[in-house]
């Protein structure tokens, strides 16, 4: 998964991206002003973005509402220091799909951001499962058959991201846009090890596949 | 309840003025009736005594003999106790005397033409008249000599006392009934004229935070006495209520502005938290922790220093102020942005075209200036030139600073003094800044009487001007070489 930041206080920003990456596993980008953070999350797919209200250049607000207008539809997730009803109504009403309000609970922002990336996949168990494979995203686990695999963090976070789409193509690029920075590129080369590090742990033979490859196009998550 | 009560007050007052008039009234109308009884009664005795002189004949039988016809004595003034007299002939020769007469020496001794006098013969109350020197109205042609008489008449005055006595009862009785009926009526009247203060007190008695407006019943404010308190308490209320407004919205600002640094501090200390780590984790968290507690105890000390310039712009925080040299506090703000100024390799130009001195905390005058440079050196170019200039004219003093940064759109000028405003946070909040520093500085100029202007245009810098009452200015000495 990959997230924005859009938050001008540096500190707050590395310190959730930092929360992000340790304990979901996502890669996450920062912006420190309104006019950056548009500009990528119109140019990059994430899977969710938190976004700060009082922002210089452009405004949380005014950022929600011209992503919205773009077609964006990605997962924002609001930071504010306003809690009173209307504006929490008039963010609603511009797009936004949760707030938390500061100062918040580290820990309560990872389960919203959570929670929100799986509705935003057309989930809303946090338990995803395919054929006899569970994945639990609150703990990080996977489990075949019951039983407990144990997977490096790049392999879970490919199996996560292919999880919630079982039957479609994912592309290489995509899965790289999605589980890396904005420093993709330079591990376009790692995905077929980490997918035959999957294949290795989660199927019992070939003709029983799991991932299945599509030459040229991607791979499929399918029983 | 309340131990002082105006209408008890002014009812009091009303009873002893009346009971003074009462006792002045009854006592002029007892003199006046006393004098009066008193004087017909002299006249009904001086009447008495020439009809007993008139009782004095010369013999008929015996010639140059007097005698008295005791039985044609008129009848006694008073009917309790029979009047009394006396009649002597030139002065020693006693001729006639009522049987009551109270022995020889009864009555005062007989000086001068007419004597009247007022004692008490058995217990009885007497007023006496004595007349002298009377002639015998009978004397004939052939009287050998003109007789004189001396008549002594007393007759009981109890009558006029007990009329007089009557009269103070009849009066007394009659004032004290219509001072009671004046009082209850004084009483409410009071009560009458005193309602529109109590239904201005109902009005304002409904007067609360979320209701300012104070409505006075139309009495009230139509009663010419009570208008001045209504303009009173309608001025007192506009100022409460600003007050009140100002320190709720300061409160407002100041819980909204103390949320980013909490969260910031908190942020960090959770994700510390979040796994075991490394002490030099740790470590780098805990200095982090520190550098976030450093600009929370900033804010929270920028915030207590304009609440406190605030109060004392409002005349409420007086302190011991000597005389200071402006100069003096400009080189001092100088050094303390010394180390932002490096940082951004931004010039600062200090001129003094003259000399000033004025009443102040030098750590307040301080403080402007260093807020004022601050926010020039944050908005000037990298390598620019902020320029701190400092003159005078007859009255007052000017600390000026400007600088070439991109200048101040004219639709954000209205707020820039305005308590936690922002220009563009970014700059700003990277260093340090929470929008306090220039209301700080307003507050702190306003304390001291001075004014605050803006100069800026977009393009053309931002140039602000400090106008401060100084009490001494010098001109440069020039150094003659």
């Amino acid at each position: 998964m990959r997230v924005l930041i859009v938050e001008d206080e540096r500190r707050l920003a590395q310190n959730i991206a930092r929360s992000l990456r340790e304990s979901a596993g996502y890669a996450v980008d920062i912006a420190f002003d309104g006019e950056d953070g548009l500009y990528m999350a119109q140019t990059n797919p994430y899977d969710l973005v938190l976004l700060d209200l009082m922002l210089p250049k452009i405004d949380g607000l005014n950022l929600l509402k011209r992503l919205r207008a773009d077609g964006g539809e990605v997962p924002v997730l609001v930071l504010t220091a306003r809690d009173e009803k209307e504006s929490i109504v008039s963010l609603l009403n511009a797009g936004a799909d949760d707030y938390v309000a500061k100062p918040f609970d580290l820990g309560e922002l990872l389960a919203r951001a959570k929670a929100l990336i799986r509705r935003g996949k057309g989930h809303s168990d946090s338990v995803l499962k395919v054929g006899d494979i569970e994945i639990d995203t609150s703990s990080l686990t996977v489990r075949r058959k019951g039983e407990l695999v144990v997977l490096t963090a790049m392999e879970y976070r490919v199996l996560e991201y292919l999880a919630h789409r079982p039957g479609a193509v994912v592309s290489k690029t995509e899965l790289l846009e999605h589980l890396y920075d904005f420093n993709w590129e330079r591990f376009s080369n790692v995905i077929e090890v980490y997918i035959s590090g999957l294949r290795r742990k989660l199927e019992d033979d070939e003709e029983d596949r799991l991932i299945h490859t599509l030459r040229g196009q991607g791979y499929m998550l399918r029983t | 309840m309340a131990t002082n009560s105006i209408r008890k007050r002014l009812v009091a007052s009303i009873f002893v003025a009346q009971l003074l008039l009462v006792v002045g009234l009854v006592d002029v109308a007892v003199f006046v009736t006393r004098t009066r009884l008193r004087d017909a009664f002299d006249v009904a005795l001086n009447g008495r005594v020439m009809s007993i002189a008139a009782l004095v004949r010369y013999s008929e039988t015996e010639p140059g003999k007097l005698f008295f016809e005791s039985n044609l004595t008129p009848r006694s003034l008073g009917s309790e106790a029979p009047d009394i007299y006396e009649v002597f002939a030139n002065g020693h020769t006693l001729i006639a005397r009522s049987p009551k007469w109270p022995g020889k020496h009864g009555v005062a001794p007989p000086r001068g033409d007419r004597w009247i006098s007022t004692y008490v013969v058995n217990g009885v109350p007497y007023r006496a008249l004595r007349i002298e020197n009377i002639p015998v109205l009978d004397a004939e042609e052939r009287t050998p000599q003109r007789v004189y008489l001396t008549v002594t008449y007393a007759s009981p005055v109890t009558p006029v006392i007990r009329a007089v006595r009557q009269v103070l009862i009849y009066i007394t009785i009659g004032s004290l009934l219509l001072l009671l009926a004046s009082c209850a009526f004084s009483l409410w009247a009071l009560r009458r004229s005193l309602r529109p203060l109590s239904e201005l007190a109902e009005s304002a008695a409904a007067v609360s935070p979320a209701n300012w407006k104070l409505n006075p019943p139309e009495e009230a404010s139509e009663t010419l006495e009570l208008q001045p308190l209504t303009h009173a308490m309608t001025s007192m209320l506009a100022g409460l209520r600003q007050a009140f407004t100002q320190q709720r919205e300061f409160l407002a600002n100041a819980a909204h502005e103390l949320k980013t640094p909490v969260a910031i501090l908190k942020s960090t200390l959770q994700s510390l938290a979040h796994r075991p780590r490394s002490s030099e984790e740790y470590r780098e968290g805990l200095d982090e922790a520190l550098e976030d507690m450093a600009r929370l105890e900033k804010l929270l000390h920028s915030m207590l220093r304009l609440a406190r310039a605030e109060q004392w712009a409002a005349g409420n925080l007086r302190r011991d102020l000597a005389s200071v040299d402006i100069g003096m506090t400009c080189q001092a703000a100088m050094e303390r942005v010394h180390a932002v100024a490096d940082q951004r390799g931004v010039f600062v130009d200090f001129s003094a075209k003259s000399t000033m001195r004025m009443v102040a905390d030098p750590d307040d005058l301080e403080l402007v200036w260093s807020n004022l440079l601050e926010n020039a050196i944050r908005f000037s170019p990298d390598r620019g030139t902020v320029r701190l200039t400092m003159r005078s004219d007859d009255r007052r003093g000017y600390v000026e600073v400007a600088d070439d940064g991109p200048g101040i759109p004219a639709a954000e000028l209205p707020h820039i003094f305005e308590r936690f405003h922002r220009g563009d946070a970014s700059r700003t909040r990277n260093t340090g800044g929470y929008g306090l520093g220039l209301a700080i500085s307003k507050a702190i100029v306003q304390a001291y009487g001075g004014t605050i202007e803006l100069h800026s245009a977009p393009g053309s810098g931002t140039r602000m001007v400090v106008s401060l009452p100084v009490t001494t200015v010098d001109e440069p000495m020039v150094a003659v070489v």
